[in-house]
């Protein structure tokens, strides 16, 4: 029975059964191939383009694995592909950046942590049960505080990854406390068995308050939500810039996927019929929504004023990064398939566009040696292809037309208006004008004020150039012409056990 | 008699004795100690769950409890090490050269 | 006063005196003998709500490796003559401490109205779950899935640790 049950949920398994064998493969040759780092890095890239493969066959598919723990539904494959892809990238990334070539100790292990740090974060997109979501968490945050402090000189990064280890642990403690609480109220850890019990027999509304509130702090955590920020900028600062592009884009992705099905199957009240369509209820009217709403408002206002007053360029996309967690935030709290669908439709434009800022950073870093936003004064006419990309890609993270940013945050808007959150959607306007003013600051560094010493052209070899197309085209693409998007957003939005 | 809330409020105190060590302490060893102690109330909790409802769930859950805290000690101390070949100090204070 | 209630009360003294001694030690080695002491207060506790395996699992996996992890990294750094070891108080502190004391009054209050329903330990049911035999086949069977998960977690965990804290490599 329950051997049946395994061999057949095996099947269904396939891409995280080949990053396991790829996070095998890639640490043993860093034995063998002691002085060709070029091994592993090829291994796993070959490992992750068999993964992307895998869950493409997965497309269409619609139900649970090893009964019950972990979902394959088109909600998880859409996000598996987002994890994936960026992983590519970031592969790329760390064979070009001279900064990981140079200082990271061991290429074979670091290649390696990515690949695991992938299968935590499709483990969290699949997560339908509590104790996968532990685990998938657990997996993504113990590689990541690893390559976090993994470079040999500065010092900073082993602060970085420390100061990042203590939040983790605390706010995990926190979640895991959570998760006992509700496990206690229910005696269930399934998502779809805690809402059949929440809504049979009516629980303590305050011990559900307290428990969910704890769960959040894991959530916000891993998407660096406001009063769990604090790791974020000091990360991002000190971890070499691969990772934290990592981070920005991947992590947060798995965070939002776990807490949009945590959140959407265990609260959803399947017996309100009298809704418009594509909107759901609470059980009870319990209002985690509300909590969400303030924690939206929190942390883009934070992120973007704190962001204004930083001099370094990865702080200020870090600070950039928080204040798109706040955007997004804003499309969970509507309760409604429209704003679930703005959110996935966010998250394929923020993955170019944010992974190509950082590339930029990256390509800058390696040849003047700095991330100081004096560094790029003049950039525009030192080095014209990299100004130009670099501007585009703020002008999306603005949320600008042409942009492929613009439409990802018309939908967003558009979802609120719908669900009647104007004062929400207010909040939202006037903090991207607020971000208007730091990415103009970039953007004025580069064109309109001359380099400071002698203007030492930044060159770009021609495989630099391609990859900085490949993020470029598609930012640019995408604003013109979204409509595939939106279909993909509206068609991945099935989790499964939700109607 | 032993109720389950008298479980349930010891758990509760020593993962808040647990949370305010983590916040107080500068000494990242006894930071790293005070979150063993947070991870056991939250087995506490699980046990006193699983006996009262009488399902072995809430105690199978306590292992992967066990198995993320012997993982993030580890990992916690194999950094504390590193950090303090570097900075000669284990102080929260002291190494904070990266601000708010 | 059964004996039950008497065993309950000294383990959750222990169990709290500890936890308040390991968050106000100044030297760490002190701290971690604190923390041994409350995972047998601890083990002692789950053995009230008859959970066998646990208790033991409790002091061998948390007493036996985990804090002799601890012990030998304080011992490994000479923290004992160190002057990290001095704290200063300061309104943080005294503020962080006055939050989380209300917090606790307020978990407390919310427990004592939420945990009615079962109040009724059933000691041969509790003991049945707590028997090895219950909880393996619970692991090998509907938790196998993520047994396999630690597996990759506690791969990962080895290597990190061993590349962080190690001097040189190669």
């Amino acid at each position: 029975m329950m051997l049946t049950s395994i061999l057949e949920s095996i099947a269904t398994f396939v891409p995280e059964t080949v990053l396991v064998a790829t996070f095998c493969v890639t640490l043993v040759s860093g034995l063998i191939a002691r002085r060709k780092p070029a091994v592993p890095a090829a291994l796993a890239f070959v490992g992750m383009l068999v993964t992307l493969w895998a869950v493409l066959q997965q497309a269409g598919t619609d139900r649970t694995i090893f009964s019950g723990l972990l979902a394959v539904d088109p909600f998880a494959v859409f996000f598996k592909g987002i994890v994936t892809v960026t992983t590519l990238f970031i592969l790329l990334f760390s064979y070009f950046s001279t900064e990981v070539q140079t200082s990271v100790r061991r290429l074979a292990e670091y290649y390696a942590l990515i690949t695991a740090m992938a299968l935590g974060m499709f483990l969290m997109a699949g997560a339908n049960n509590m104790l996968m979501m532990v685990l998938g968490m657990e997996l993504t945050s113990l590689s990541s505080y690893i390559l976090a402090g993994f470079t040999k000189e500065a010092s900073d990064s082993s602060e970085a990854s420390l100061k990042y280890i203590i939040y983790g642990a605390l706010s995990s403690g926190l979640m895991l406390y959570g998760i006992s609480i509700l496990f206690g109220l229910t005696g269930t850890l399934g998502f779809a068995d805690l809402n059949h019990a929440i809504a049979n027999a009516v629980p303590n509304y305050f011990a559900l308050l307290v428990a969910t509130i704890l769960i959040i702090a894991g959530f916000g955590y891993k998407i660096s939500a406001v009063p769990f920020h604090f790791w974020t900028p000091d990360v991002y600062e000190g971890a070499p810039v691969t990772i934290t592009a990592f981070l920005s884009v991947a992590s947060k992705a798995a965070g939002f996927a776990m807490l949009m099905r945590f959140f959407k199957v265990v609260f959803i009240d399947t017996s309100v019929l009298a809704l418009p369509a594509g909107m759901w209820a609470s059980l009870y009217g319990f209002e985690w929504n509300k909590l969400l709403a303030v924690l939206s408002v929190l942390t883009m206002t934070l992120g973007n004023l704190v962001a204004v007053w930083q001099n370094n360029l990865k702080r200020l996309l870090a600070y950039s990064s928080i204040a798109h967690a706040g955007y997004m935030l804003m499309g969970i709290v509507v309760l409604s398939d429209k704003g679930l669908a703005a959110v996935l439709l966010y998250f394929i434009v923020y993955l170019f566009m944010n992974l190509g800022a950082f590339y930029v950073v990256m390509l800058v870093a390696d040849r003047t040696g700095s991330e100081d936003i004096d560094s790029y004064k003049g950039l525009g006419y030192r080095a014209p292809l990299l100004g130009v990309a670099m501007a585009i890609f703020l002008v999306s993270l603005t949320g600008l037309p042409p942009t492929a940013g613009f439409i990802g945050k018309l939908y967003l808007f558009a979802a609120l208006l719908d669900a009647r959150w104007i004062w929400l959607a207010i909040v939202g306007a006037i903090n991207s004008v607020i971000s208007l003013y730091y990415y103009a600051r970039v953007f004025r560094n580069m064109f309109l004020r001359d380099p400071e010493g002698q203007a030492t052209p930044v060159s770009i070899g021609r495989a630099q150039t391609v990859l900085l197309l490949v993020l470029l085209v598609p930012t640019l693409l995408f604003g013109l012409y979204f409509s595939p998007l939106v279909d993909l957003a509206n068609a991945s939005l099935v989790m499964v056990g939700v109607r | 008699m032993v109720t389950l809330t008298s479980y349930l409020i010891l758990s509760a105190a020593m993962f808040i004795i647990g949370a305010t060590g983590v916040l107080v302490r500068r000494n990242a060893i006894i930071v790293f100690m005070s979150i063993e102690l947070m991870l056991n109330s939250v087995n506490l909790t699980l046990v006193a769950f699983s006996a009262f409802l009488g399902d072995s769930t809430g105690q199978a859950l306590v292992f992967f409890v066990m198995t993320v805290a012997a993982a993030e000690a580890a990992v916690g101390l194999a950094i504390v090490i590193a950090l303090f070949r570097r900075k000669q100090t284990v102080n929260l204070d002291e190494i904070n050269i990266l601000k708010w | 006063m059964t004996l039950e209630s008497i065993l309950f009360i000294v383990f959750a003294a222990v169990g709290l005196a500890s936890a308040l001694l390991l968050v106000t030690r100044r030297n760490p080695i002190i701290s971690a003998l604190y923390l041994i002491l409350n995972f047998f207060a601890l083990a002692g506790l789950y053995l009230t709500l008859h959970a066998q395996f646990i208790a033991v699992i409790q002091i061998l996996v948390y007493a036996g490796a985990i804090m002799v992890l601890f012990v030998f990294v304080i011992m490994l750094l000479n923290l004992r003559d160190e002057r990290s070891l001095r704290e200063g108080l300061s309104w943080k502190k005294v503020f962080a401490a006055g939050v989380s004391f209300g917090l606790l009054m307020e978990v407390i209050y919310i427990l004592m109205t939420s945990a009615s329903g079962m109040t009724e330990l059933l000691p041969a049911k509790a003991t049945e779950i707590g028997t090895v035999e219950a909880i393996g086949s619970r692991l090998f069977t509907r938790f196998l899935f993520p047994f396999e998960v630690t597996s990759v977690l506690l791969t990962a965990a080895i290597v990190g640790a061993i590349l962080l804290a190690k001097k040189k490599l190669d």
